[in-house]
């Protein structure tokens, strides 16, 4: 940390922080009312606590990587943000609209479209958002010293995330081409520009914490991004199968979206590269975890888990049912939300003032990481054993989807408790970050770019 | 590679993907209205689609497997229902299934009946979209057969035989006889149980108080599964309501004339 604007980011990753454990409590609810019976069932019935657990999941998504965009950038550019008030503007105003949102959706203000059920006032909010951000960025880079290849990609990313999210704002009169576009936004965020970001924040903290020669991982930028484009453009069409589109979605969407791992493939590769010619470890070893985690788990669970239900043979099957969140879970942890974990380790030691805690204490941290891994993978196994089962009776045997869901309780059990072990990794996280290591101000050691 | 090699496979790479990418959108929306049967979106249709939003089904429900997986997919609803049942079901949906029993239920959505009718028709379009016939086989909400010789029809049937023609139909999805109607003796589903059919038959006949036009259990029958709502069974409400069944009424066309009569052979079969 070089310059004083960059402890923007510790109130992104403390607000960010905040509403990704208030996305589990309500993925804990929604997760229990399959059990059921559900006393809740007439105040806050699952198709509430399910619309805010996605979005909460965005809003925090989202949070995090405007926050990490505020702390890179400057640093990259080699000046100061160009108006840190407007940054904590911006974040209140997304902080509100998202308050506003969820609370909303409990009194039944909603669009009703998957993952995009905020009503039109907060989506022009959203885009009101995202323009401040870019005219902060845009600001800070034109006054810069340098735009890197790092910044570029990850800025490139956070621009295109606004504009994909433009089509949401139109309305359709025909279903199926409504459902075409809220994939523009969702899938060429998912698996197109965040990816970018990623890319882009895994190339920075590599450079950060092993010293990895930058070049070398800015040339591995460019092939994750290339590469997710080349694949997940037309990769979109696995959201398209079976909506009724024309016939050539299914051959060429089917070859490209079972192509989609290799974004993440060069990913791992890029980690890999990094950590291999590495001469020591970093002193933020909670920070490596999280970066070259993020890069496996991603490799995982967006490429390999995606990849085994893609194939249009296959999806005919298990399209629309438990196999979908089994790998939709592990994509989003291991893409996303472990991204920001990593720049928010990485960075807690210069916004939160305690340039110690990287010497000291450290165990929590990597049993945090640990147990945060574990418990994702244990839902992760749950989703797919019910998942499976649910395809086998549902739709081989054709056991009625009410009485097939009777029969694989025991996975929403296992569930549960794999949920309760992540719930302790974070919770352990929040305890390191917000009391372990309470704000105490900023630490910015001299040409602290390399102090990791 | 080098890093100016990369930056190249990058923008190249996108900026090839993106034109074809925009090519199939710009072609697609010369054959959405073909697919989509886009001259059947109506008023009425759209205003179901409203009423489908408004209510955040998608976050329950899947819709062409689109959605949340906590209710059954609702694509070919209309042709396994009918609408006299859906119409029944969203004006009381707690009647229809118990939440003791499968641990869930849907709450009553507080629709007006034009609204019903509205959501009805949405879905009735939904069905009829050309998406390559997903499902492959019907999704069912609910509906094993219960008891001895419970459970559903694979493969084909045991011989040409009409009667073991009929069960296997019975038994298949569509028309899925079986998701309404148990074959075990006093177990009342959505719809009541058809074991004893033949002497419930003559019963009927015998009764002063029945309409139809049937003059032998074969023909009563064959009535029951054409035109439902001649003959009203009495009981459980989820039957019939304003004096309409809630069985579908469309099986004259979906069915052909062999596959009714093989019914007829099975069901008198069950005395």
């Amino acid at each position: 940390m070089r310059y004083r604007s960059q402890g923007v980011a510790y109130w992104y990753f403390a607000v960010a922080l905040l509403l990704f454990a208030l996305q589990l409590a309500f993925g804990f609810l929604s997760a229990v009312k399959y059990l059921g019976p559900d006393p809740l069932k007439d105040i806050l019935p699952f198709h509430v606590t399910k619309t805010i657990h996605t979005n909460l999941l965005v809003v925090w998504i989202l949070m995090g990587f405007l926050g990490s965009a505020f702390y890179v950038v400057p640093e990259e550019s080699e000046t100061e943000l160009h108006s840190p008030r407007l940054a904590y503007a911006t974040l209140g105003l997304l902080t509100v609209l998202g308050v506003v949102a969820v609370v909303g959706y409990m009194f039944g203000w909603t669009a009703g479209n998957k993952l995009l059920e905020q009503p039109l006032p907060i989506k022009i909010g959203i885009v009101v958002v995202m323009l401040l951000f870019a005219y902060n960025i845009v600001r800070t880079m034109a006054k810069g010293a340098r735009v890197t290849a790092t910044s570029g990609v990850l800025v490139a990313g956070l621009f295109g995330a606004a504009l994909l999210y433009l089509p949401s704002l139109l309305e359709f009169t025909n279903y199926t081409v409504a459902t075409f576009y809220r994939w523009w936004t969702i899938h060429l965020w998912v698996e197109g520009v965040f990816e970018l970001v990623q890319a882009g924040l895994l190339a920075f903290l590599l450079v950060r914490l092993t010293g990895v020669d930058r070049a070398l991982m800015e040339k591995w930028v460019y092939i994750v991004a290339g590469l997710t484009f080349i694949t997940g453009l037309i990769g979109t069409a696995h959201h398209y199968f079976w909506i009724g589109v024309p016939e050539y979605w299914l051959p060429l969407g089917g070859f490209f979206s079972a192509l989609e791992p290799l974004p993440f493939l060069a990913m791992a590769v890029m980690a890999y590269v990094a950590f291999r010619t590495m001469e020591r470890a970093p002193e933020n070893r909670v920070a490596l975890h999280w970066a070259l985690g993020s890069a496996l788990v991603s490799l995982i669970g967006a490429g390999v888990l995606g990849l085994a239900h893609t194939w249009p043979a296959v999806n005919k099957w298990t399209h629309g049912t438990l196999v979908t969140p089994m790998h939709g879970h592990m994509a989003f942890f291991g893409a996303y939300g472990m991204i920001i974990l990593a720049m928010v380790s990485f960075t807690m030691p210069y916004v939160t003032g305690n340039p110690d805690a990287v010497r000291k204490a450290r165990g929590i941290g990597i049993w945090a990481f640990w147990i945060m891994v574990g418990g994702m993978a244990g839902m992760t196994m749950a989703f797919a054993a019910g998942g499976v089962a649910q395809v086998y009776m549902e739709r081989i045997l054709g056991i009625g989807y009410l009485d097939a869901q009777l029969k694989i309780q025991v996975h929403f059990q296992m569930l549960l408790a794999a949920a309760a072990l992540f719930s302790l990794g974070v919770l352990l996280f929040l305890w390191d970050y917000f009391v372990k290591h309470p704000k105490r101000g900023l630490h910015t050691p001299h040409g602290g770019a390399q102090g990791a | 590679m080098t890093k100016r090699q990369a930056a190249a496979f990058f923008f190249g790479g996108t900026g090839i993907f993106v034109v074809v990418f925009a090519g199939m959108t710009i072609h697609s929306h010369t054959r959405f209205p073909e697919l989509t049967n886009a001259q059947d979106l109506t008023p009425l249709v759209l205003e179901g689609k409203d009423v489908w939003h408004r209510g955040s089904c998608v976050n329950c429900h899947t819709l062409m497997g689109e959605g949340a997986y906590y209710a059954p997919d609702l694509t070919r609803i209309t042709a396994l229902r009918g609408e006299a049942y859906l119409a029944q079901f969203l004006t009381e949906p707690t009647r229809f299934y118990s939440e003791e029993e499968h641990g869930r239920i849907m709450t009553n959505p507080n629709l007006t009946p034009h609204e019903i009718e509205a959501v009805i028709a949405f879905l009735d379009w939904i069905d009829g979209i050309d998406n390559f016939q997903w499902p492959p086989r019907p999704i069912l909400v609910s509906g094993m057969s219960y008891g001895p010789g419970g459970g559903t029809a694979s493969g084909s049937p045991a011989s040409d035989d009409p009667v073991a023609m009929g069960e296997f139909l019975f038994r298949s999805s569509p028309p899925a006889c079986f998701s309404c109607h148990s074959t075990s003796p006093g177990v009342d589903l959505v719809g009541p149980s058809v074991a004893n059919t033949a002497t419930r038959a003559r019963d009927v006949l015998e009764d002063p108080a029945y309409g139809g036009s049937a003059t032998s259990p074969e023909e009563w029958v064959r009535e029951s599964i054409l035109e439902p709502s001649t003959y009203l069974h009495p009981g459980s409400p989820t039957y019939s309501a304003m004096g309409q069944s809630v069985m579908p009424g469309n099986y004259g066309e979906t069915l052909s004339p062999e596959e009714v009569e093989y019914l007829v052979a099975y069901l008198m079969t069950l005395r």
